[in-house]
């Protein structure tokens, strides 16, 4: 009871502080806006062109802000998963290689619709996000059918494929860096390094209709993750279906994480660290450590964003900031928390 | 009520050709300690994973109260029977007593959330696996013998009717041990059926009813009660080595210890 009433407190905790820095990502920003003004400028009623403050925060920031909350939460849910599912702490979303699938994607897109100088759009995507999913989709596919070769799911064949699958998919990367037209090379660099900077509504839909059902269903297998994390044969004889849990979470997670690459990037670190350092704070237990993962993640990508924009020169990418914050402030975590090893 | 877990010649392997089990017949029901002894690689394991489903047997069947084992949900085999594997390696870090709330998995619903029953049961169990004192420690820093007591207190939290444990006092010093295989048999009283699987031929004897002996040709050696079982002829051959049976003087169960290979006549 008494844990109990401890991690409540700490959810709200965090809850509230997460709250903070989105009223803060919708006020700080080149010009730092007042929400009385907007407020002003709604009571009035006056077309968006004549409201200044009010359209920068409901066209620009609001949606980024909330671009930046749905890819940090599902990023940090989805390292939390894969590293209870593979029992490997140093699992992330994108260690099934899911990222440079989805990069190679983007570059392979990029170039063809080049070379043949065609358009097209699938649901909300664009044609580089088209084809960054399915090249992300076409990894896990492969993962999938190496994985279950042998009867069942395999988590060590699954790690194994998907760190040689991402190993290849770099090298593509590579090469079509090297053979690529300057111009291309700077737009492509720049969507590897990972951005929240979305135009408009639409793609927060998608991030927001793709994600949510993803998350949940994660999330419903906390106390499963709780069992695994004992072995399989222990969590088997108390009544968890391993193999399905293990095939859910690689499919689902796979799935979200690709959804959320293909709209911002492959934007580093939050998976790694966001589950981590919740652990080190609350505790290992899955229904307290997942939904936590959620809010920090976001927050946490929403915070960089605000970094990336504000203090930074420039629209300095996110991605950027992510891993200059967050590593220095993992090491520290390395350094002051004791982390009981994993025994893999 | 007492439960009853029957397997009929169970066959099992875990590639074609191979043949781990062939032809055995056990049977663990309430109010009785079964212990399963025999060699290294004997099927002892293999035999326990068949028992509560794990495993699917390739020929005959494992029954549950004249059910059909496979019948039941897995969720619901969990109620009835708790298994204890041979080997359980954690990878997060959880205290003590968060790891005996585990055992209520299988009674609590999917998100996993404790009501104040579930943590009554958790405290009982704590105090039945004498593992107080160890309640607030993390589960990973215990030494190997408290951590089979806290194990088991976190298999006695499932609730369970019918308990398969794979070898629970391999890291138990002596007092434990014993103290061990005292809370089997109080257990037992009570109610439940234990089929325990120990290398101790020792205290096999002096706690168990009945004892079943799989030899290393993979099959069911003898079954009955330990004076039955615990013969020369049997052991020695289960064993291919020289093994020795007395008396003990203290308990007046059969004694048996193996003769060192230097020492054979
Ligand atoms: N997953 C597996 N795949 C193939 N063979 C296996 C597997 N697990 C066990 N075996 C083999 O099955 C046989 C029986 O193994 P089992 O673990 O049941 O023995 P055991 O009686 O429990 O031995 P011990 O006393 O050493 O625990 C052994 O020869 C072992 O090598
Ligand atoms: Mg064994």
């Amino acid at each position: 009871m008494r844990e109990r009433r401890a991690s409540s407190a700490l959810v709200v905790g965090v809850a509230l502080v997460s709250v903070g820095i989105v009223i803060a990502s919708l006020t700080i920003g080149t010009e730092t806006l007042s929400f009385r003004q907007a407020w002003v400028e709604w009571r009035q009623d006056l077309p968006m062109h004549q409201a200044p403050t009010l359209s920068i925060i409901v066209q620009q920031r609001l949606p980024r802000t909330l671009a930046a909350l749905i890819a940090g939460a599902g990023l940090a849910l989805a390292g939390c998963v894969f590293q209870a599912m593979l029992r490997n702490p140093l699992a992330t979303p994108y260690t099934l290689g899911i990222a440079s699938a989805g990069a190679l994607g983007a570059w392979v897109g990029t170039i063809v619709l080049k070379a043949l100088n065609i358009s097209f759009s699938f649901l909300s995507f664009s044609p580089i996000e088209a084809f960054s999913f399915l090249f992300a989709g076409l990894d896990m596919l492969l993962i999938y059918l190496l994985a279950t070769r042998h009867t069942r799911m395999a988590p060590s064949v699954l790690l194994l494929a998907g760190v040689t699958l991402g190993m290849l998919a770099n090298a593509g990367i590579m090469l079509m860096r090297y053979l690529a037209h300057p111009e291309l090379l700077v737009s492509m660099e720049r969507w590897l390094m990972g951005g929240v900077d979305v135009l408009g509504y639409e793609p927060v839909t998608t991030l927001l209709v793709g994600v949510t059902p993803c998350a949940l269903v994660l999330l419903a297998q906390a106390a499963k993750f709780d069992q695994l994390g004992f072995g399989a044969e222990l969590a088997a004889g108390r009544g968890v279906n391993v193999n399905r849990l293990q095939l859910v979470t690689f499919g689902i997670g796979s799935l979200m994480t690709a959804i959320i690459v293909s709209k911002v990037g492959p934007i580093g670190f939050i998976g790694l660290i966001v589950p981590h350092a919740v652990r080190g704070i609350a505790g290992s237990l899955h229904r307290v450590v997942m939904p936590l993962s959620v809010i920090v993640g976001g927050a946490f990508l929403c915070c960089c964003d605000i970094v990336a924009r504000k203090l930074l020169p420039g629209e300095t990418p996110v991605g950027i900031v992510t891993s200059l914050i967050g590593g220095p402030f993992f090491l520290y975590l390395l350094m002051r928390r004791k982390f009981t090893d994993w025994e893999v | 009520m007492t439960h009853c877990l029957e397997g009929k010649h169970l066959a099992f392997a875990y590639e074609p050709g191979q043949d781990i089990l062939t032809d055995v017949d056990i049977a663990v029901r309430g109010g009785e300690v079964v212990g399963i002894v025999g060699p290294n690689g004997a099927g002892k394991s293999t035999l326990l994973r068949v028992l509560c489903g794990l495993l699917r047997t390739h020929s005959g069947q494992v029954r549950l109260d004249d059910k059909v084992l496979a019948s039941f949900s897995s969720i619901q085999r969990a109620r009835v029977i708790a298994f204890l594997p041979q080997t359980v390696n954690p990878v997060f870090s959880l205290t003590v007593f968060e790891v005996i709330c585990l055992g209520r998995y299988p009674h609590v619903g999917a998100l996993g959330g404790l009501g104040r029953h579930d943590l009554e049961v958790a405290e009982r169990c704590l105090r039945e696996a004498n593992a107080e004192e160890l309640r607030d420690r993390d589960f990973m820093t215990l030494s190997g013998g408290e951590r089979q007591r806290v194990l088991l207190a976190s298999i006695l939290a499932q609730e369970p009717s019918l308990l398969l444990l794979d070898e629970p006092t391999s890291a138990l010093d002596i007092h434990h041990q014993t103290e061990f295989f005292a809370l089997l048999r109080r257990l037992c009283r009570k109610g439940y059926g234990i089929g325990v699987v120990t290398h101790d031929l020792n205290l096999a004897a002096r706690f168990c009813d009945r004892l079943i002996l799989l030899s290393i040709q993979r099959r069911l050696l003898a079954q009955g009660t330990p004076i039955d079982v615990l013969t020369e002829d049997l052991l020695s051959q289960a064993y291919s080595a020289r093994i020795r049976v007395g008396v003990h003087p203290l308990t007046n169960t059969p004694l048996v210890t193996a003769d060192a290979p230097e020492e054979e006549p």
